[in-house]
């Protein structure tokens, strides 16, 4: 049975529309004009206990929004939740103690207090039991390596520390599910990779199911073995991580360096492979192009025999997609995940 | 790891009931901000200096203004000041803070009722305000104002549950105040114009009953009058039989309706102008 369940969760803001200046902030007051945004726009998500999911999406995608109904912050629009059998805005009291939640941004410590007065003080919000306590924060100290941190109140902590800190507290009440918002953001490489490695030992040792929202690619490969991709509210992509190049890497592109200037080769190229399929060709300079086209409808291969007697070709080099160029054509919106599925020439929108 | 084995870093030290936890922990933060804090105190025992002498020289001419004698309005002018103090400025200014910054987020993925919560955290902060609060007003009153005591040992304990109300109804009002700041992007401008308003309907600067005509009535009924003026007057014992429980009546009954408009308005605040995140 999944633990963290979603039918067609929607969230619709209301915002207000203001004309500019100081009239039309009076003519909104007399009548007021709203606007709606979706923010979430019917999304269906079935994570099992255990699993580490990935959600990812450019900035304004919902991605925040989503985990806030998670959390039971705002109220859907439409749509069900349900986290660990419980609706969370209907009941966040009982909804936040099978949840743990780091924000990368904000710190749930206390500015001057000490790490292990936060902690006790946590231990009592939750209400955790003397001996569970003690089992929990020792491990936690144990294996997040707290002990030199404790006496140290929050605001001299450097972040690494402090994210380390955050992440304690964040499990102090033993919650199955684990909320990650952009938890290494800011963070130095080595920090990032010992933090990752903190969250791969407490998900092993507790079976814990982690969402995790980030921009860091490393975050998401390395920690997540399921990816799911929002854009505009809605779920484009769900499904292994390692699996998105081989669905989505069907955009190519061939460079080209000529032995002597042409700078006419749109033209010559056109001519050479004919009707064969759509590329589209670029060229930054009068010795070098480079042609984008659709894995699916043609190959690097059959390009290269056409071109190779109509150019004087000196040198080539193929790019495959990265997951990470991938994520970014989608991030700038150049990609379209419709007809991903389907070989349509459309699907090429560079 | 070795740390963990080599120091006990886990104490027991037992648990405490949720709300008290936090209460104490926000006493911790004010120790640590204790410069801060005891510097608005002392600054605002400057009024009373001020008050004290202004007053003064208008009692020179006469033996009573209004139904105040001069003992009883010095008593009056530093009690008042003693407790307005309770729930100062950077009180009000971290309360509204969070709500600007957003990091509100961090208590509402807890298991607490947001309402409670703040008032822990408001009444732990007080404590040190509290604390200084009274040392000055004994050390003046018995060595330099020379306050009256209570009217009576009733009248003592009377004071003491009206000073506890009225310190959760400044608390509501300026956590109603706070709401404003889903709204508004000058917290700074709101904190200075809800000082205004209740040092003037509290009776803290000028005694209710010395307001000006049109202001009176309001300030006679207004739940901020339990702030300040209701339990100084239980003090001097100037109510007494049906009076004095018509005061202590209209203090409570403010403090309900308060407590519950605060409780709706909360989430309703929240969720009308909650913004888009990414």
């Amino acid at each position: 049975m999944p633990i963290i369940e979603a039918r067609g969760l929607t969230k619709r803001f209301r915002r207000p529309v203001k004309p500019p200046g100081l009239g039309g902030a009076l003519r909104h007051l007399v009548r007021p004009r709203y606007e709606d945004l979706t923010a979430v726009d019917g999304i269906d998500l079935s994570i099992e206990p255990g699993e580490r999911v990935a959600y990812v999406g450019p900035n304004g995608a919902g991605k925040s929004t989503t985990v806030k109904l998670l959390t039971g912050i705002l109220v859907p629009s439409d749509g069900e939740v349900r986290v660990r059998g419980i609706v969370p805005f209907a009941n966040r009291i009982a909804n936040a103690r099978n949840i743990g939640v780091v924000f990368g941004q904000r710190t749930q410590l206390w500015w001057d207090i000490p790490v292990r007065e936060a902690f006790r003080l946590l231990g009592d919000i939750y209400e955790v039991p003397d001996d569970a306590y003690r089992a929990t924060v020792g491990e936690l100290v144990e294996v997040l390596d707290l002990a030199p941190l404790l006496p140290v109140p929050a605001r001299q902590l450097s972040l690494g520390q402090r994210m380390r800190c955050d992440l304690a507290a964040s499990l102090i009440h033993s919650p199955p599910v684990l909320y990650l918002d952009e938890p290494t953001i800011g963070l130095d490489v080595a920090v990032k990779a010992r933090f990752r490695e903190f969250i791969r030992t407490m998900h092993a040792r507790r079976g814990l199911t982690v969402l995790l929202t980030s921009h860091d690619l490393g975050d998401i490969e390395e920690l997540c073995e399921r990816m799911v991709m929002i854009d505009r509210g809605r779920i484009v992509y769900d499904g292994p991580f390692a699996e998105l190049t081989r669905r989505f890497g069907y955009e190519r592109s061939l460079h080209l360096l000529f032995s002597a200037p042409l700078p006419e080769a749109e033209r010559v190229i056109h001519r050479a492979i004919g009707e064969r399929a759509p590329v589209i060709i670029v060229q930054p300079d009068e010795t070098s192009v480079t042609l984008t086209f659709d894995g699916r409808e043609t190959s690097a291969g059959e390009l290269i025999r056409d071109l190779a007697t109509a150019l004087p070709v000196a040198d080539l080099r193929i790019e495959e997609p990265t997951a990470e160029s991938i994520i970014r054509k989608l991030y700038e919106g150049t990609l379209s995940f419709d007809g991903a599925d389907r070989s349509d020439r459309q699907a090429i929108r560079t | 790891m070795s740390a963990a084995t080599s120091t006990p870093v886990v104490t027991s030290p037992g648990r405490r009931p949720r709300y008290l936890a936090i209460a104490v922990t926000a006493a911790q933060q004010a120790v640590a901000y204790r410069i801060n804090t005891v510097a608005g105190i002392i600054g605002n025992f400057f009024w009373i200096a001020i008050l004290y002498y202004l007053w003064r020289a208008a009692f020179a001419e006469t033996t009573r203004i209004g139904s105040f004698t001069w003992s009883e309005m010095r008593t009056y002018i530093l009690l008042a000041f003693g407790l307005n103090a309770l729930i100062g400025f950077p009180t009000a200014s971290r309360m509204m803070y969070a709500i600007r910054t957003g990091d509100i987020v961090i208590d509402m993925v807890r298991p607490l009722n947001y309402l409670r919560t703040q008032l822990a955290q408001v009444a732990g902060a007080a404590v040190l305000e509290g604390v200084t609060s009274f040392t000055i007003i004994l050390a003046l009153g018995i060595g330099v104002v020379q306050i009256l005591p209570p009217a009576s040992p009733f009248a003592a304990v009377l004071f003491v549950i009206s000073v506890a109300m009225g310190f959760v109804t400044k608390f509501l009002f300026v956590f109603l105040v706070a709401l404003l700041c889903f709204w508004t992007i000058n917290a700074v401008g709101l904190n200075w114009a809800q000082l205004a308003v209740v040092n003037v309907l509290s009776g803290t600067l000028v005694p209710i009953e010395l307001l000006p005509g049109w202001l009176r009535p309001v300030a006679e009924w207004s739940p901020l009058r339990g702030i300040v003026a209701t339990p100084v007057g239980v003090y001097l014992g100037q109510d007494t039989g049906w009076d004095l429980t018509l005061m202590l009546g209209l203090q409570a009954s403010w403090l309900v309706l308060l407590w519950t408009a605060a409780d709706r308005a909360w989430p309703r605040a929240f969720r009308a102008v909650e913004i888009q995140g990414g």
